[in-house]
């Protein structure tokens, strides 16, 4: 049985996205054009990656905070070794990143696996492990945009479609778009239409009844961190060709509470086998808004931390009531 | 035996190999007055972070929002404390105002938590995070970013001074630590929270109001995060948003250290300081050593993951032990009903 559309979590997100929009809009024109969508994709494309992997971690009942440290570990590492090895070549460069990214995601479900630690605890510690390593071993020095090798500055410049402004210069929709849809496409026909997805569903649900019809939990989780990892490797290397600056210290914190905010906010749920895609896309598009856009109100930049924060405690604590109210109406139907 | 033993009584000969093996290879750096004093200082005020979210986690929750919470009293109390020169009343007035603005705004963010958590029935963990950026948030409006200092001069005993000899945060830590122990050992709050821990449900039928227990959980830590932000301010003569963000990490890792259940239920302030005095050790053995805070940043995350992967082993080692006893206790019956 399908629920209403009144009653779905998406629809209420999209309609607020709708409301504050049009909110900006009034108190300044210049949100609403196609310029700044473009824009909005461009900046937030890392972001919706790294919503994407996170919203299937948390699917299968676990939590993964170190995706973060892995994008910055990926990144910094890949544009040294390209450095160093002086071949200018993305493909190489990606290849770089994402071994890297599969690498450290394999060792999250090694310990998540095996040891059957708390997913939150093996991360928090893993996050340190990844960073505090890279800093130690390989280096802190920030690569800026004269010493970037050139195909990570020309891959962040290059535009699937260009438009021309009023004053004949152009403006253009990022190659980044193709990849996020991408993304997308895989991970919506993985969780759609595929045994794989669908047990990942089960096993936020029912770990226990998953295990008993046969499925691998071990190889199941192999298979989610080491996916999150190659998102994450994936957003590190657009992140650095979009910034043109490689950077090996950056606080990876505010990204960390923006895409659990977007993916929460998407309706997602911490305890695992309840979420669509289609609300972390929601979530992220919400959270970016609010995150790029506040300016255009005419706030200063020190309200962005409160507001994010406002956003989630308002955005999980009226899910949650919504929740029990339902519970409790669905009760009362059963007493009747 | 007695889990609560065991795990203190482990944690116990780790610190005390720890401090034999830094003590025969550095002696003449680690085994100082200076040194001791030094790490004295250090630790209280991630210390109390971790008494913090070692409850939190006994509940079954966590708690993200402690270093937040921490930023955002320590700058409201800043505001009362930094005019003390303008404000008609006497420094020692002012002082006390400080200290009390500290702790009833860490006592509303610890409220706001509680009240998400136990009646909203938000996940801890979402809760905390959100509430994490809020409190963080407005502290970044209030100052702008920008940090605030100047502060009564008797205010920086609390973080300077010594009693007896001992530095002034370790005696508060101490005493803090001890009232946390009464709480978990002697008082219906303390025992409802490992219920709680252990089993919502038991807890629930037991009679036990949750809610308040949670409540009453999430207004101690944000107390606590109150009194670290007391003597973070007093130590340094100024506070500035964000100070201490890698403390998340450490009180975590601390209360996991100090034998605290990761699941809840389980978790004692004796082994909590016990923890911290490993860390602690070992941190100072590492600066003694010249090794950069990059290298300790990747030892905390592996020592996190280590000790998780001890318990693991010590769970499966203690599981197969009951069940071998439980095997062989039963045979002798077995034979007898088959006779």
């Amino acid at each position: 049985m399908r629920t209403s559309i009144l009653k779905r979590n998406e629809f209420y997100l999209l309609l607020v996205i709708v409301v504050f929009s049009a909110a900006i809009t009034v108190v300044n024109p210049a949100f609403f054009t196609i310029e700044n969508l473009f824009d909005l994709i461009r900046s937030s494309s890392g972001m919706a990656i790294l919503a994407v992997g996170f919203f299937m971690v948390l699917l299968s009942g676990g939590i993964d905070i170190s995706f973060p440290a892995v994008a910055i570990v990926a990144q910094y590492i890949s544009v040294n070794a390209i450095i160093a090895l002086g071949i200018d070549n993305l493909a190489l460069a990606f290849a770089i990143a994402v071994a890297i990214g599969i690498a450290f995601g394999a060792v999250n479900a090694f310990f998540i696996s095996v040891f059957r630690i708390p997913t939150l605890i093996v991360t928090l510690g893993t996050m340190n492990i990844f960073h505090g390593a890279m800093l130690e071993f390989v280096g802190t020095k920030a690569i800026n945009a004269g010493q970037l090798p050139n195909c990570f500055k020309v891959f962040g410049l290059v535009d699937i479609l260009s438009l021309p402004r009023g004053d004949g210069s152009f403006y253009g929709l990022s190659v980044f778009f193709f990849i996020i849809v991408g993304v997308i496409l895989v991970t919506w026909i993985i969780l759609r239409f595929t045994v794989l997805g669908r047990v990942i569903y089960a096993m936020g649900g029912n770990p226990e009844a998953v295990k008993r019809s046969g499925f691998n939990l071990v190889r199941l989780q192999f298979f989610i961190y080491c996916y999150v990892g190659l998102l994450a490797s994936v957003m590190g290397i657009m992140h650095v060709s979009l910034i043109r600056y490689s950077n090996a210290t950056y606080i990876i914190n505010s990204e960390l509470l923006h895409v659990i905010a977007a993916v929460i906010l998407g309706g997602a749920s911490i305890l695992g086998g309840t979420g669509t895609l289609t609300g972390t896309i929601l979530g992220v598009i919400m959270i970016s808004i609010l995150e790029k856009n506040l300016v255009m109100l005419g706030l200063s930049s020190y309200w962005q931390q409160f507001f994010v924060g406002l956003i989630i405690v308002l955005g999980v604590s009226i899910t949650h009531i919504q929740k029990r109210l339902r519970a409790r109406s669905s009760l009362a139907l059963a007493t009747e | 035996m007695n889990t609560k033993l065991s795990t203190n009584l482990t944690l116990l000969a780790i610190l005390l190999v720890i401090t034999g093996v830094i003590s025969i290879f550095l002696p003449e750096h680690f085994l100082t007055a200076r040194n001791f004093a030094s790490m004295g200082r250090q630790f209280p005020e991630y210390g109390l972070l971790s008494l913090a979210n070692m409850l939190a986690i006994i509940t079954g929750g966590i708690d993200l929002s402690v270093v937040s919470v921490m930023s955002l009293s320590g700058v409201v109390s800043a505001q009362v404390l930094s005019r003390w020169e303008s404000l008609p009343m006497p420094a020692g007035v002012v002082i006390l105002l400080g200290i009390l603005t500290a702790l009833a705004v860490s006592a509303v963010c610890g409220l706001l938590n509680g009240t998400l958590i136990a009646y909203v029935r938000v996940p801890a963990i979402i809760a905390t995070l959100g509430t994490q950026g809020l409190f963080l948030g407005a502290a970044i409006i209030i100052t702008k970013g920008s940090g605030i200092g100047g502060f009564p001069e008797p205010f920086l005993f609390i973080g300077n001074g010594n009693l007896a000899g001992i530095p002034m945060q370790f005696v508060i830590y101490i005493a803090v630590a001890f009232l946390v122990g009464l709480l978990l050992t002697r008082t219906r709050q303390g025992f409802s929270m490992q219920m709680y821990g252990s089993s919502p449900l038991v807890s629930r039928f037991s009679g036990v109001n949750n809610e308040a227990v949670l409540v009453r959980t999430y207004l101690i830590t944000g107390l606590l995060a109150g009194a670290a932000s007391i003597i973070v301010i007093s130590g340094v003569n100024s506070i500035r948003p964000g100070y201490g963000s890698d403390y998340l990490l450490i009180s975590v890792l601390i209360a996991i250290l100090g034998g605290t259940d990761p699941v809840g239920g389980f978790g004692t302030a004796l082994g909590l300081t016990l923890g911290i005095f490993i860390l602690q050790i070992l941190q100072s053995g590492l600066n003694i050593l010249g090794f950069s805070p990059f290298f300790k940043k990747f030892m905390w995350g592996l020592l996190l993951v280590a000790v998780m992967v001890f318990h693991h082993f010590r769970r499966r080692y203690t599981q197969r032990r009951a069940a071998h006893r439980a095997s062989t206790q039963r045979e002798p019956a077995a034979g007898g009903a088959s006779v």
